[in-house]
């Protein structure tokens, strides 16, 4: 026991000590101040504006970058859906897998594009090496690339400067951050055993039966891994992503993962405190949400470790439930992947989070509901301010001024868009597609455990899909035959097409509205004249404050999604408790 | 009888005449109330939309409840649109 | 010299400002029952559109009363028909309660502007008026068919017809009908204090001729009236902000109740619609929601009782946000009247010889300054006047002497007055001046006071130290708002070694000297520049501009017609130190609205805990209801009426307002959190467990 809490804690020094490292030189990328790379790629983004035609000192509006970022993503989408749907005649097919199904192509390329990467589908049967690396490995920089813009010019406008321009932001993400780290990031991992191959899988004899042969898949892997981490992307290149030994083959590995998915969420933090010039308040801000992690990662792997009761009456002694885990990682190890994975909405994960205790159930999805335990790629980030403007606004007033935060006055338009942001996307892309499924649960669902589990497999979903997060409780019959299955005859299932278009409507509400609503926050509280600060100022980097902002994200965040926990994990909880489980 | 006719052909023209003034004032001193236009509106759209709800409920509901229930569901979506409608013109409240 | 020509002095009411109430009384009986039936006529579905909340929970009342009358409506329920017809009937009665308790604290608010617009009403009545036509023929017209530009005489005892400037005649007016002030003002054209005269007052002797400024409806106390009643009430900026949070929130709990039922079909704990109801209507913020209006219209009238006229709910919120109080130091720091304070010998005299002539030369002056010389001279020099007065002449002061004295019986000339004037009398007289008299000026000078020399003849005996007067704890007030955060600004004709020994004794944090109307401006702007929210105050037609510059501009109701509709608020008090006051009531109103809020959110904790696990007890979570309820129908039933009686709770809250504590943001938050935040999640789960025991509900 003592060395899995041991593991733990080491990963989460890790993390913290990268913080202001990485978020300083983040602060450097994006104020434009000079950084160790500049001698390289100064020319090479000169070359990339002059050739797109980019004026780079130019700064667009809130309006001008939300609908920069569609239009791009527009563009984008149409590139990933032309390449799955036509991979059986592109190259690098080696399995001369044919094309998904419509709905499968179409859910795929939206959920890669909002940095999702809900995977409806099994890389090794559904997609070729071409489409895994041209059409879901290019979305993976940008949209991780998009967040990052995002946050950064929710950052800027919070403190007073002009957004900046999407395409320079964009182009320094993927240069300066997303693509350095991962060319030594995939090196690691090839070196600690990942796979990045070209050819088709291995057939090989197995050790049972030299006659019967056995297909192993295998690919570019290596390559996929790191920024499927780093960008908080999370769609596996196998099906089983990185429970996969080809993709997660060693403790070390899974460390290396965990710091990558962590890595850029928690120190756009630090970088926030740099632009603010206020780094008290950002690593106050930085406990706040530390502590909610890591009572998180304890409520988790506590349920884990202690197992299912059922099972330990069966084995007449406790042990640790590792059902749909893998033994080389245990308890801790998955759990505290679970969290850090559901938290800052990567979506990969070393376990199946169906099998988890339903504590871990519970803490999956209100990390999915909160999205700020470190959140999404920038947004994350961003959330966390919005939040703390609406705590801002609650309980400002209460100092008998005008709420401000950051100088800045908060009123009618930043609250519309704040509390839209925070307070309303997430029940409709989440709760009315839910409670459509759960009405016909055989004709839409497919639900294969009826019942509080069932429940929470159909909330998981739309809110992995909502959140952009991706990963999935799965259990669901979500998924379309794969083309070789098509070919042989199998016919698309209702439940699939239903799975693959609802989400579709999750994931574009849960990034395209919040990211205009943030960006038009941003450009509303950039453009506001900022109030000097005086003793009369609700202070908005003290201890206090900061507690209040964790107690207006509980009660408004995530207590609307009480009565759902309640249905679901907490009534499973029970159950299990009672002994009918 | 050819009077007779051409009275009741009278009748009937003056009859119809009536209806359509009627209908036509109708709809004026509709366009001037609002509400009970789409009040009324509303309880058609119910008409169509209670079948529905009474062929998904798969007979746990009367008819009359499958109208009452598609009603309430009407009148929560009706309530949506005004609260987002209040969210965005909060001044006019 | 400058002191006796400045001392127009202003009536300072007396007693304790918050004792006083000058608006004419109000007739508060019967408020109440007023209040209890608008609280019904306020259930028309088109007044309580206006309040998203509580239009929610009319339309769930509605629903609720449909299965009471038949339970089955929405669905076949399990349960006994009659039992859940009680049940039903039950939660019906609660929301209805709830909407009528909501209305009632509306309805209380403005009843109580209503009732002080009604006696405001009863003093404007339609009255004849003696119009002046361009031929200089007199016509008897109402006063309602006066426009603007219309010119009018008015003789004593005549009721002023509307709002006017005076352009001929001195008389004098009785405007306690908007003051509540009985002494009679003085009116006169050509000056920038008295010339203009209200409608609704009275003139009380001699006659006026009037140019009327303003047409029917549309004159001072009408808008007063309107303002009062909340009329033209329109929400505050900062109100729309929370309208908009409050609708999201309702927006997103119906969201939650409305998708609840088919998960809960889905894991077999179904629940009734009626139950779905309360749970909406127990999360939604209905505390807040049902006494907002109410907290904006006390607001309003709390100022009102302050006896100031504030022209929008907006000037109130404003005032509580100003960062920069820009002050007159006449008047408003200082009493307005230098008093004396030391005598000063020069020329080989001593103090007592100084305080005899100085007495001598003030026995007939009978400006404030001048009684200030002779009691300083009585009292702390023993000087007495040694002649007779019926003998001696009075020399009163005048701009072109610039001095003011007697002559005695014996021949002799004392004076006194300022140095220069004085020097060159005592030159006129063959006298010398000594060289100490300039460094006697000096002195008083460095000290911050107005020095006047005195003499007799042509010998010059001293100088007399006249001072400033701070008014009595300003300088707490002041730290005060520096602990609020709120910086003054004093500005003021004299010069800076004057300024900065008024300002450092009044304890105010920057000052402009020799400031001329301009300056005013000028400091505003400046001020703006750097984001700051200005207030001031202002009398005169020369501070117009700078009234309507600043984001609060209190008129002084003394003041001309031209400040007045350049503010946002007049004062019928005239004091300018109530502009303190205001902010006060700005930031009270504002935190009234933030503390409610809180409480209104943190008090969902609570009501989740006990409906939640008794609704969906057949989902197994039953060891959620953590306050053992003793079941389902009661945890509903006290939650409701929990939800219920807060808000006729918290009326008295909502109407006297958060009591205000002058102390820094971070201080105030950490308090009101703990009482609303903090006190808003416990306070709930005691209250419904209290009432589950006590209600008879199985």
């Amino acid at each position: 026991m003592l060395q899995g809490w041991f593991q733990i804690a080491l990963t989460l020094l890790l993390i913290v000590a990268i913080t202001p490292l990485l978020g300083r030189y983040m602060a450097r990328v994006y104020l434009g101040e000079r950084s160790f790379l500049d001698r390289i790629l100064n020319p090479v983004e000169r070359v990339i504006y002059g050739l797109v035609g980019i004026q780079p000192r130019e700064s667009m509006t809130g309006w001008q970058y939300a609908r920069a970022i569609l239009y791009s993503n527009v563009v984008m989408v149409a590139l990933i859906i032309f390449i799955i749907a036509n991979q059986g005649w592109l190259p690098l097919n080696p399995t001369g897998v044919g094309a998904p199904t419509w709905d499968t192509t179409l859910h795929t390329a939206i959920s890669f594009i909002t940095n999702t990467n809900q995977q409806h589908y099994s890389g090794e049967t559904y997609l070729s090496y071409g489409s895994q690396m041209w059409a879901l490995g290019y979305p993976m920089f940008t949209s991780a690339a998009t967040g990052l813009a995002v946050g950064i010019a929710f950052i800027r406008g919070l403190t007073g400067r002009p957004l900046g321009n999407l395409y320079v932001d964009l182009i320094r993400s993927i240069t300066r951050i997303l693509l350095p780290i991962s060319i030594v990031g995939a090196v690691i991992f090839i070196a600690a055993g990942v796979p990045e191959t070209l050819s088709g899988p291995a057939v090989v004899a197995t050790l049972e039966d030299p006659a019967v042969s056995q297909a192993i898949a295998r690919g570019p892997v290596a390559h996929f891994e790191i920024i499927k981490q780093l960008g908080e992307n999370g769609g596996g290149f196998f099906a089983i992503n990185a429970a996969h030994p080809f993709e997660n083959p060693s403790p070390f590995t899974n460390l290396l993962q965990i710091i990558g998915l962590m890595a850029i969420p928690s120190s756009l933090i630090y970088t926030y405190g740099v632009f603010a010039n206020n780094r008290k308040q950002a690593w106050l801000v930085y406990g706040m949400v530390l502590v909610l992690y890591v009572a998180f990662i304890i409520v988790t792997a506590i349920g884990e470790y202690q197992g299912n009761p059922a099972v330990n009456a069966l084995l007449g002694g406790q042990a640790p439930n590792l059902e749909g885990k893998e033994v080389r990682f245990g308890w801790a190890q998955s759990a505290l992947y679970a969290v850090s994975t559901t938290g800052t909405m990567t979506g990969a994960v070393n376990s199946l989070h169906d099998s988890f205790m339903p504590s871990g159930g519970f803490v999956t999805l209100s990390d999915m509901f909160l999205q700020i335990i470190w959140g999404g790629q920038g947004t994350g980030t961003a959330y966390l301010f919005t939040y703390m403007i609406l705590a801002v606004f609650v309980t400002g007033l209460m100092v008998g001024r005008t709420p401000e935060f950051l100088g800045r006055k908060i009123e009618k338009r930043e609250v519309v868009l704040a509390s839209f942001l925070l307070l309303l996307i997430h029940p409709i892309a989440i709760l009315i597609p839910g409670a459509i499924t759960l009405n016909f649960p055989d004709q839409l669902g497919g639900i294969s455990n009826p019942g509080f589990h069932g429940l929470a497999q159909v909330i998981y979903e739309y809110a992995s899909a909502a959140a952009n997060n991706g990963s999935g409780f799965e259990g669901l019959g979500d998924s379309q035959p794969s083309p070789f299955a098509i070919a042989a005859g199998a016919t698309p299932t209702a439940t699939a097409l239903w799975w693959n278009l609802s989400t579709c409507f999750s994931l574009l509400m849960g990034r395209y509205v919040p990211i205009t609503a943030l960006l038009l926050l941003a450009d509303s509280m950039s453009r506001k004249q900022p109030v000097p600060m005086t003793t009369g100022t609700l202070r908005t980097d003290t201890g206090l404050f900061i507690g209040v902002t964790g107690g207006v994200i509980l009660i408004l965040g995530a207590l609307t999604f009480f009565p759902i926990l309640a249905l679901g994990p907490i009534a499973e909880a029970f159950q299990i408790a009672k002994g009918i489980g | 009888m050819k009077r007779i006719t051409s009275q009741r052909q009278n009748a009937l023209s003056s009859a119809s005449a009536t209806v359509l003034e009627t209908t036509a004032e109708i709809v004026e001193r509709w366009q001037q109330h609002k509400l009970p236009r789409y009040l009324f509106l509303g309880l058609c759209f119910n008409l169509v939309l209670a079948p529905a709800v009474f062929a998904a409920t798969g007979g746990d509901l009367s008819k009359v409840q499958a109208y009452w229930l598609a009603g309430l569901g009407l009148v929560t979506v009706a309530l949506s649109i005004y609260l987002f409608f209040v969210m965005f013109v909060p001044e006019k409240f | 010299m400058q002191a006796s020509q400045d001392s127009k002095t202003r009536q300072m009411p007396s007693g304790k400002r918050d004792t006083r109430r000058h608006t004419p009384k109000a007739n508060m009986s019967g408020l109440y029952q007023r209040a209890v039936r608008e609280a019904f006529v306020k259930l028309d579905p088109r007044t309580t559109a206006k309040n998203p909340v509580m239009f929610i929970v009319w339309v769930g009342t509605i629903v609720t009363a449909l299965v009471t009358l038949d339970p089955n409506l929405f669905g076949t329920v399990q349960a006994d028909p009659g039992e859940q017809r009680i049940l039903n009937g039950l939660i019906t009665l609660i929301l209805f309660f709830t909407l009528v308790f909501a209305n009632f604290a509306e309805a209380v608010a403005e009843g109580r502007g209503k009732a002080q617009a009604d006696s405001l009403r009863s003093t404007r009545s339609d009255t004849m008026a003696r119009k002046l036509l361009p031929d200089g023929t007199i016509q008897e017209v109402s006063s309602t068919e006066l426009r603007r530009g219309d010119q009018v005489k008015v003789i004593a005892g005549d009721m002023i017809p509307a709002d006017g400037e005076v352009i001929k005649g001195v008389a004098s007016v009785d405007e306690s009908a908007i003051t509540g002030e009985s002494a009679p003002v003085l009116k006169q054209p050509g000056t920038d204090i008295a010339s203009s005269v209200t409608g609704g007052t009275r003139i009380l002797s001699d006659e006026l001729v009037l140019n009327i400024t303003s047409d029917p409806g549309q004159g001072f106390i009408d808008r007063m009236i309107a303002l009062v009643e909340g009329a033209e009430r329109s929400k505050t900026p900062n109100e729309i902000a929370l309208t908009v949070l409050l609708t999201v929130l309702t927006q997103v709990f119906l969201i939650v109740v409305a998708t609840v039922s088919p998960l809960a079909n889905y894991v077999q704990a179904p629940t009734t619609i009626a139950i779905l109801i309360s749970l909406l209507v127990a999360l939604i913020p209905t505390t807040i929601g049902g006494l907002l209006s109410a907290i904006g219209i006390a607001g309003m009238d709390r100022v009102a009782q302050f006896n100031v006229i504030a022209t929008s709910g907006r000037a109130v919120e404003a005032c509580g946000d100003i960062n920069t109080l820009v002050l007159d130091k006449t008047g408003t720091i200082t009493l307005g009247n230098r008093l004396a304070a030391e005598f000063i010998a020069v020329n080989g005299h001593s103090v007592e010889q100084v305080a005899q002539i100085a007495l001598d030369a003030s026995v007939f002056d009978e400006t404030p300054e001048g009684k200030s010389i002779v009691q300083l001279a009585e009292q702390e020099h023993q000087a007495k006047t040694t002649f007779d007065p019926t003998q001696a002449e009075g020399v009163d002061f005048s701009a072109r002497t610039r001095m003011s004295g007697t002559n005695l019986p014996n021949g002799k000339e004392a004076r006194k007055g300022a140095v220069e004037a004085v020097k060159g009398f005592v030159r006129s007289r063959g006298g010398t001046i000594p060289d100490q008299l300039d460094a006697a000026y000096e002195k008083v000078s460095r000290l911050g006071g107005t020095p006047l020399a005195v003499c007799q003849d042509n010998d010059i005996y001293g100088v007399i130290y006249l001072k400033d007067v701070v008014k009595p704890g300003l300088k707490e007030r002041f730290d005060q708002l520096r602990r609020m955060g709120v910086k003054t600004i004093m500005l003021t004709g004299d010069n800076r070694i004057t300024a900065s020994v008024i300002a450092q004794e009044a304890g105010v944090d920057d000052f402009i000297a020799e400031a001329t109307p301009e300056d005013k401006i000028d400091v505003i702007r400046k001020e703006q520049s750097e984001g700051k929210l200005v207030a001031m105050t202002g009398d005169g037609t020369n501070d117009a501009p700078a009234l309507a510059q600043a984001n609060v501009g209190v008129a002084m109701n003394s003041g001309t017609q031209a400040a007045k509709e350049a503010a946002n608020m007049v004062d019928l008090d005239s004091d300018p130190t109530k502009l303190i006051d205001l902010v006060t009531i700005g930031k009270q109103l504002l935190i009234t609205r933030g503390a409610l809020t809180t409480f209104s959110i943190s008090n969902d904790i609570a009501k989740y805990f006990a409906i939640i696990p008794t609704i969906f007890a057949a989902a197994g979570i039953g060891s959620l209801n953590i306050m053992g309820l003793k079941s389902p129908q009661s945890a509903i039933i006290s939650a409701l009426i929990y939800n219920a009686l807060i808000i006729p709770a918290l009326i008295p809250l909502a109407l006297k307002g958060v009591q205000f504590r002058p102390l820094t943001a971070d201080q105030l938050l950490r308090r009101n959190i703990f009482i609303y935040g903090l006190g808003g999640v416990i306070a709930p789960f005691i209250a419904i467990k209290i009432i589950d025991m006590l209600i008879p509900f199985a």
